[in-house]
């Protein structure tokens, strides 16, 4: 039963490689196959989680493999999938959340006559992204991990017709490619070391390899990871990544692909737990990464750019966990499973008002939607406590450990994540604010108004898991569930009582959430985003999402260009040009040859003589020699 | 003491008998029918009407050609093996002065070829609306009222073939040559009726006589230098025959640079005839003024019979001395091939790149030369003899086919040779040009021409010698000589033609002939030249 | 037999079509291509013929045929395919009728020209695949010079305006390089010769023994013609011109086809023959290799000529080949080998594809396009699943061939792969720039003429679509075939795969969760 986990990925596959072949006739209906493939594979995902659940712990780990993918001299990859408890639960939150987005694509894209090729990516991507978390082999994984690249290409750059959103598709696919680098060198090392690129093979050879070769193959792992999840320093494509439609940034950009660094670190903890310094690079990361995240959300006015600095804010979240070990990987997925609940939601939620601004994405053109469309007030606002971490909202139970699992593991570190909860905080009020509390502040000719019940429904449900996804704790369940994958954490004593902690914290959201309202409630918001000369500094480097483009094209964009221009020249020039050149100079020095052939037979008899002379010479001369 | 003196006693002296030489006719049998056609010819030149003397002295060339061919076939086919140190055939005949030898007579065999197939081309009158390419009366000053009458009545120097015949001959002497007067008799043979023939062009008269004349000039200054040559050697070795030089060399009697002079000159005197440098400033000339059937018996005849005479001294005679020589040659080759290849890039007029393409396969030709690679005995490995002579047959033909191809390029002023007009030749006559295309492609050494395996042959002669750098040097130049063999190719199909292109002539049976022979001959000899390369191989040694 | 039959089926086409009259009738035309097309499909169907008759499990060469061609050098005609000739036979009688039927509409600068134009096509194929078949050194060389004078037609008679200059330049490079090797052939008859009779026949070359300076230098003069064809950093110049004057179907064969002699030779000859000398020079030719992946791929990102940056994209690729057979590892070397095969059918597609937009747009220069995909969808999604290939997509047929060059290099020279991977990111720039200027974005003016793909062009795109798909997720078949013949070369020169130095439990059920 459980070897049909292939099944999960050849649905999807199939669904859309059939909706890209069909012709037009296909249009009408093309979007419900879209989404039942999805539907289809979230029901077997079920199924075989229930299956799995059956068995006991030692058990729960099943490889199939399809067939050889690659076998050449000592090079030899089997097409294998693994479906065990870390993947299983990936399972069911991608075909899940997965599913509900395809549903509310059929209400966001209604009016685009690409519809059809719309779900045929999704579904594409839908396989992909479970070919990443079931790969049995990191080669297999990688496969997956290019396929969603690919997807998230295809669907950022969806509306071709927009320059911005064709640069913003291949930025991502570029940035995402410089990660591979790390990806790729990676697989080719544990080729070198182990002979081998089966993640469990490679996993158990781990601990017996030197300290370099397992750092060396974290910190590879780590830069992929940090290109797929959008981690500094490969942080820039996210943002301009927003190009693509709402759905796509709710599914690819939130819940799943943004999170696969996160999976992919989990998945090779064998590695990391080796090597001290990989670990530490991992934390750094993180901590990084989500306070910058968090200071650029505070400063977008662009709705679904906050959202998408929140995401960068949480994976640091995510990556700082899986950095702290078996202490934290699994509240790092945990984490990620709650985040890929609200933050989905509070995407779709954002698509929903969009939907009824006319595609508007400026905030400060926003101010009390919650009248004008309260089930996705409703729901959004749910997201919305979850995320900042409201007792007993999902987002509150996992970002609880996670901080308390940092200061266990060092006081700076926690103090970090601490005051990352706070800023959480406050851009979300400041965005629940913009958005639905403040008077309105809509242009003319918008009449907003609540989503279509195809859209809406989808965002309840969300809503729904973003207020209960906490129960997954209930008596540390998931990291029951998680230890035979992750390994055995043993739980180290704090200074102070875990409760002391969750209270602090949680202080320090409320301070986030009054500073929010204290600033924005004052005086009212102006309808158009002030100039940067008025803004404080903070506020315009986060606008500029601290520079990271502009540091990206001074240190490696305009060099590249430059070398680029002159490798042009010096190939047409100097390479091109030296051959070229001796065309030529043979063509003067037959000019120049022929200057004896005048015609007159004195000097051809002259030229005779003197060949005599040096001829007679010569055989003198070699013989005297 | 004088008064004692009476004429009795000499009417009394004893006078030694003088022994009637013996010849062995059957051997040189294909010299005596050449010779008797081209006295035959002189013959019928007296006697015959002028009406259909032409047809006669043309067919009488022919036939003569034909017989002395398949006698030379016959008389190949029984050459009398010679077990010596190196495998070799034939014999020394007409008293030491001749060596029938196995590559003497092939040497023959082609030069018959060449010469057959020339005379197909002197014998064209279709392309001159009805007269051959020689003057009608060479006395007449050019453009004067008298040559215009000449061409009314139709006269024509039917003088052309006997001329040739003699001049065949010369060749099929030179390169059979035993002892060195022989060989100075054949060369002036062998030459003076080419002086002639240059200078009888129809066209471009003044050019032709001037060609001519520089020929002869230059032919003499060289011949100066080969007798002087050759007097030297005598004083050295006290023979004229190449055996007795070399037994004078291997024993080092005498004095080295009374020697060494010998060699120096008698090199330049061959040299010359085979257009290497610096002895090459005739061949652009000649070959442009000569009418141009002549200047393909010239290129492919001369060339194979000079070549084959300089292998021959230089192996049997001055072989002792190979290590005085051969740098010099070496350079000599080198500056050759070198000098013609690039000089013919600079050409603007088909027959001087040829000529120039004909010194850099002189060059070539030098590099297998150089090689003195006799081979081992036993082993039939491709020798400097057996290479050259393969790379002369398909030098011969293609250079045969490429000049009767220059023959049907013309426009009113006759042939059109600057290759300016020759632009888009491939549009208008792909066949034609399709043909020429293949010349210059065995030219530049193409793989499925025989000029491939020609290259290939000489080269490997050179590196088995010991040469490899120089092989090096050869393979660099002939990509270098392969630039203009291209450019043509270029013109011919990838260049529109420039006004209205070259008109070329009706194919006429005779030149068809000629280019279809030399075509298949050039491509078979590319990719089967098993058969003629076994013949060469056959051929084995000079015989001393 | 079969071997000759396959290769002489070309030739005899091209002969026909030499002979049948030209006219400019429509009719004539249509004649022509369908000769073509014909004999090309026979063609295919006699390599399929070939390859049933194969045995994949056999490293050695099989099919063989031999005669005495010209005793006195020693040269026969011998022909018989291993694993590595018979991919690249395969994949001159698979790209052949692909280009022929891709090539029904080009526009000859001569209408008289169709017969000749599809007859020198056939030409090419027919002396490709005598040259991949051949195992006589004087054999293989004449053919492989030989390609030169079809393509050398095919380029100055048929292509763009700068025709001529292109030809010539084409032709001398590799002439050069020719006749350098035809030095080192001729040495190579010299050292057989002194050792017995003289024979050209690989069986006994490969067991002659040489001084070491003959051997390098007679590696030297085979490595020339092959770097230049190939083409190896710094002699590639001559390839750019070439495509950008060349016919889409003309480039296809000249880059996807009769290059692979060059790295076919390399492996076939170079390697085999002179072990010690190939393993001497091999660091400065995987240094040259790595130069070509980054210094091809940042000139492609460079180019504004469409025909240019593919060109210039496989100078990279090439490079890819000659460091995956210079690492001399089994794997990279197999990799190097099920690379000219991917990189035939990418850039075939490539090519052909961007041919197509070309002849439609009147134009090469990439800014001249714009926004085609809104027009033309399906001819865009060639486009880019074609780019997505020369990017080596993982999933597409490139990827699994780069990755085995890579991690086979990765074994022997960590600097060498590290900086070949950063080909994977300039890759994905040149590609994705070019799809983005020339598909996306609002519909330029002017590029209103490009339209969708006619079912004839589908049809002949659709098979190289196909198999660049299907090879990236079953690549085996091809490398069942390639393994054995790798294993022989390698085993022959005496190298090997470094082995693991962590050695792990291999035979564990792949996937198996480790922890602890």
């Amino acid at each position: 039963m459980l070897d049909l986990q292939w099944l999960l990925i050849a649905i999807p596959l199939a669904s859309g490689a059939l909706l890209l072949v069909w012709g037009k006739e296909s249009d009408r209906f093309g979007h419900l196959i879209g989404t039942a493939a999805s539907a289809a594979s979230f029901v077997l995902g079920v199924v075989l989680f229930f299956k799995l659940l059956g068995q006991d712990a030692e058990e729960r780990s099943h490889a199939v493999s399809l067939f050889t993918w690659i076998d050449t001299g000592t090079f030899h990859v089997e097409m294998s999938f693994v479906y065990d408890q870390l993947s299983a639960l990936f399972v069911l939150l991608i075909t899940g959340v997965g599913t509900l987005i395809h549903v509310y694509s059929i209400g966001y894209m209604e009016h685009d006559d690409r519809r059809r090729r719309f779900f045929a990516f999704l579904n594409i991507f839908i396989a992909a992204m479970l070919t990443l978390v079931l790969a049995g082999d990191y080669l297999v994984l990688f496969l997956g991990w290019e396929g969603v690249g690919l997807a998230s290409y295809l669907l950022i750059g969806f509306w071709q017709h927009k320059p911005s959103a064709a640069a913003a598709a291949k930025k991502a696919f570029v940035v995402n490619r410089v990660g591979d680098i790390g990806m790729a060198l990676a697989i080719m090392l544990m080729f070198a070391q182990f002979g081998t690129s089966a993640i469990g093979a490679v996993n158990a050879a781990a601990p017996g390899a030197t300290d370099t070769v397992t750092t060396a193959l974290g910190l590879l792992l780590l830069l992929g990871a940090c290109g797929k999840s959008a981690q500094v320093p490969l942080q820039s494509w996210l943002l301009d990544a927003m190009e693509g439609p709402t759905p796509v940034s709710a599914l690819i950009h939130a819940a799943t692909m943004v999170t696969a660094g996160v999976y992919l670190v989990v998945r090779s903890n064998a590695i990391f737990d080796a090597s001290e310094v990989a670990r530490t690079a991992v934390i750094v990361v993180g901590l990084v990464t989500l306070l910058a995240g968090a200071w650029i959300g505070c400063a977008k006015d662009d709705i679904k750019k906050a959202l998408a600095g929140s995401t960068m804010s949480q994976i640091g979240y995510m990556m700082l966990a899986a950095g702290l070990g078996p202490a934290g990987y699994a509240f790092a997925i945990f984490h990620l499973i709650t985040h890929g609940f609200f933050k989905a939601n509070m995407f779709l939620g954002a698509g929903s008002v969009m939907h009824g601004m006319n595609d508007d994405v400026e905030m400060r053109h926003y101010g009390g939607l919650r009248i004008a469309m309260p089930i996705t007030f409703a729901t959004f606002g749910l997201g919305y406590l979850a995320i900042i971490g409201v007792p007993p909202f999902a987002g509150f139970w996992s970002k609880d450990k996670i901080i308390e699992a940092a200061f266990g593991q060092n006081l700076w570190v926690g103090l970090g994540a601490l005051l990352g909860a706070g800023v959480t905080a406050f851009y979300m009020t400041r965005l629940m604010i913009l958005t639905f509390l403040s008077e309105k502040r809509w242009r003319e000719d918008v009449h907003p108004h609540e989503s279509p019940r195809v859209m809406t429904w989808p965002l309840i449900g969300l809503a729904a898991l973003s207020a209960i996804g906490g129960i997954l704790l209930l008596g540390d369940w998931i990291v029951d569930w998680l230890e035979p994958v992750v390994g055995h954490a043993e739980h180290e004593e704090l200074a102070v009582p875990a409760i002391v902690l969750t209270l602090i914290i949680t202080a320090v959201v409320a301070l986030g959430v009054v500073a929010a309202v204290v600033f924005y409630r004052r005086e009212p918001i102006a309808a158009e985003t002030p100039a940067d000369g008025s803004v404080s500094i903070f506020a315009r480097a986060g606008r500029h999402e601290l520079y990271g483009n502009e540091l990206n094209d001074a240190v490696v964009v305009r060099p590249t260009r430059h070398l680029t221009r002159f490798l042009v020249w010096l190939d047409g020039m100097g390479i091109d040009g030296f051959v070229t050149g001796l065309a030529d100079r043979l063509g003067d020095t037959s000019q120049l040859l022929r200057k004896p052939q005048t015609g007159y037979v004195r000097s051809y008899a002259l030229t005779m003589f003197g060949g005599v002379a040096i001829v007679v010479l010569c055989l003198l001369a070699v013989t005297l020699a | 003491m004088f008064a004692t003196l009476h004429l009795s006693d000499l009417l009394d002296a004893e006078l030694p008998p003088i022994a009637a030489p013996d010849i062995e006719y059957s051997l040189i049998g294909p010299l005596f029918i050449i010779t008797g056609a081209a006295v035959l010819g002189v013959i019928v030149e007296a006697f015959w009407p002028r009406g259909s003397r032409f047809i006669v002295q043309a067919g009488l060339a022919v036939v003569g050609i034909v017989a002395a061919l398949a006698d030379t076939i016959w008389v190949y086919t029984d050459l009398d093996t010679i077990e010596a140190s190196l495998e070799a055939r034939g014999q020394v005949a007409g008293e030491g002065a001749l060596s029938v030898d196995g590559p003497g007579v092939f040497t023959w065999g082609i030069l018959l070829v060449f010469g057959l197939l020339s005379m197909l081309l002197f014998a064209e009158r279709r392309l001159e609306g009805g007269l051959s390419s020689f003057t009608g009366r060479a006395a007449d000053a050019p453009g004067s009222a008298a040559e215009a009458e000449a061409v009314k009545l139709r006269v024509e120097h039917t003088e052309v073939f006997p001329l040739a015949l003699f001049a065949l001959v010369g060749m099929m002497l030179f390169a059979t040559a035993n002892d060195l007067l022989t060989m100075f008799v054949a060369l002036e043979v062998l030459s003076l009726p080419l002086y002639l023939l240059c200078g009888l062009a129809r066209r471009r008269r003044l050019l032709s006589q001037e060609a001519a004349l520089k020929y002869f000039l230059l032919g003499a200054f060289s011949s100066v230098f080969f007798l002087y040559g050759i007097a030297l050697a005598y004083g050295y070795a006290g023979s004229f025959e190449l055996s007795a030089i070399d037994t004078a060399v291997s024993n080092r009697t005498g004095s080295e640079n009374m020697l060494l002079a010998a060699v120096a000159l008698i090199a330049v005197g061959l040299l010359f005839k085979i257009g290497a440098a610096p002895f090459h400033t005739w061949t652009p000339d000649v070959y442009q003024g000569a009418p141009t059937p002549v200047t393909a018996f010239m290129a492919a005849g001369t060339k194979a019979a000079a070549f084959v005479a300089l292998l021959r001294v230089f192996y049997v005679a001055f072989g002792g001395s190979q290590w005085d020589w051969r740098p010099t040659i070496v350079a000599i080759a080198i500056i050759t091939m070198f000098l013609g290849a690039v000089v013919s890039i600079s050409q603007t007029d088909v027959k001087r790149m040829l000529a120039y393409s004909s010194i850099a396969h002189a060059g070539f030709l030098l590099v297998g030369f150089v090689g003195v690679y006799a081979g081992v005995a036993g082993s039939d490995r491709v020798t400097s003899v057996s290479s050259i002579l393969f790379y002369l047959t398909v030098y011969g033909l293609s250079s045969i086919g490429a000049f009767a191809v220059v023959t049907l390029v013309r426009d009113s002023g006759g042939e059109t040779t600057h290759l300016s007009k020759w632009a888009g030749l491939g549009k208008s006559s792909p066949l034609l040009a399709g043909s020429f295309a293949i010349f210059m492609l065995s030219f530049a050494g193409i793989p499925l021409t025989g000029g491939f395996i020609g290259k290939w042959g000489v080269f490997s002669a050179a590196y088995s010698g010991g040469f490899w750098w120089l092989v090096v040097i050869g393979v660099l130049i002939s990509a270098l000589a392969a630039y203009f063999y291209v450019r043509v190719i270029v013109l011919m199909f990838f260049t529109d033609p420039v006004g209205d292109g070259p008109t070329v002539a009706a194919l006429s049976l005779l030149t068809t002939v000629v280019i279809v022979v030399a075509v298949v001959g050039t491509v078979g000899l590319g990719i089967i030249p098993g058969p003629v390369l076994d013949l060469a191989q056959h051929a084995g040694a000079f015989v001393r | 037999m079969i071997l000759s039959i396959l290769a002489a089926t070309p030739i005899a086409g091209a002969l026909i079509l030499a002979l049948l009259p030209r006219g400019a009738a429509a009719g004539q035309h249509l004649r022509a291509k369908v000769v073509a097309l014909g004999v090309s499909l026979i063609t295919l169907v006699l390599s399929l013929v070939v390859l049933a008759q194969y045995d994949t499990g056999d490293g050695g060469y099989q099919l063989t045929e031999e005669h005495t061609w010209i005793k006195a050098f020693g040269a026969h005609y011998s022909v018989g395919v291993n694993g590595i000739a018979l991919t690249l036979v395969l994949l001159t009688t698979i790209l052949v009728p692909i280009v022929i039927l891709a090539s029904f509409d080009d526009r000859l600068p001569d209408p008289l020209g169709t017969n000749a134009y599809f007859a020198w096509m056939l030409a090419v194929e027919g002396l490709a695949i005598g040259a991949f078949a051949a195992t006589d050194a004087f054999l293989f060389y004449v053919l492989f010079e030989a390609t030169l004078i079809p393509l050398y037609f095919l380029i100055g008679t048929f292509g763009g305006p700068n025709r001529s200059y292109a030809a010539v330049k084409f032709l001398i490079y590799n002439l050069v390089g020719g006749l350098l090797m035809l030095a080192a052939i001729v040495g190579l008859y010299v050292v057989s010769s002194r050792q017995g009779d003289a024979s050209y026949l690989l069986t006994d070359l490969q067991d002659l023994d040489y001084s070491q300076t003959t051997e390098r230098l007679l590696f030297l003069g085979f490595m020339a013609a092959f770097a230049i064809k190939a083409p190896l950093w710094p002699l590639h110049t001559w390839l750019p011109d070439a495509a950008k004057e060349a016919t889409p179907g003309t480039s296809v064969l000249m880059v996807s086809v009769v290059d692979k002699i060059g790295t076919f030779g390399m492996i076939t000859w170079c390697i085999n023959l002179f072990p010690e000398a190939a393993d001497w020079a091999s660091p400065v030719i995987i240094v040259l290799a790595v130069v070509s992946i980054v210094y091809g791929a940042l000139l492609a990102i460079g180019q504004d000529d469409i025909r240019r940056l593919i060109a210039f994209t496989s100078v990279s690729h090439f490079g890819f080949i000659i460091l995956g057979i210079f690492a001399f590892t089994s794997t990279s070397m197999a990799g190097s080998t099920l690379y000219m095969f991917n990189h035939g059918l990418s850039t075939a597609a490539l090519f052909i594809v961007t041919g197509i937009m070309i002849s439609r747009r009147g134009s090469a220069r990439i800014a001249d396009f714009g926004g085609v995909q809104k027009i033309a969808p399906i001819l865009s999604g060639v486009l880019l699943i074609a780019g997505l290939s020369s990017l080596s997509l993982p999933g597409l047929a490139p990827f699994v061939s780069e990755f085995l060059v890579l991690a086979g290099t990765f074994t022997v020279s960590i600097p060498a792969a590290a900086v070949a991977t950063l080909g994977i990111v300039l890759a994905a720039l040149y590609i994705l720039i070019m799809y983005q200027r020339t598909m996306t974005g609002p519909l330029a003016e002017g590029a209103a003429g490009v339209t969708e793909l006619r079912p004839r062009e589908i049809a002949a795109l659709t098979p190289a679509i196909m198999l660049i798909i299907g090879l990236g997720f079953f690549p085996q078949p091809v490398l069942n075939a390639i393994n054995p013949a790798i294993d022989t070369v390698v085993s022959h020169i005496g190298k090997g795969d470094p082995a693991p130095k962590t050695p792990t439990s291999i035979d564990a059920p792949a996937g198996q969760e480790g922890g602890h």
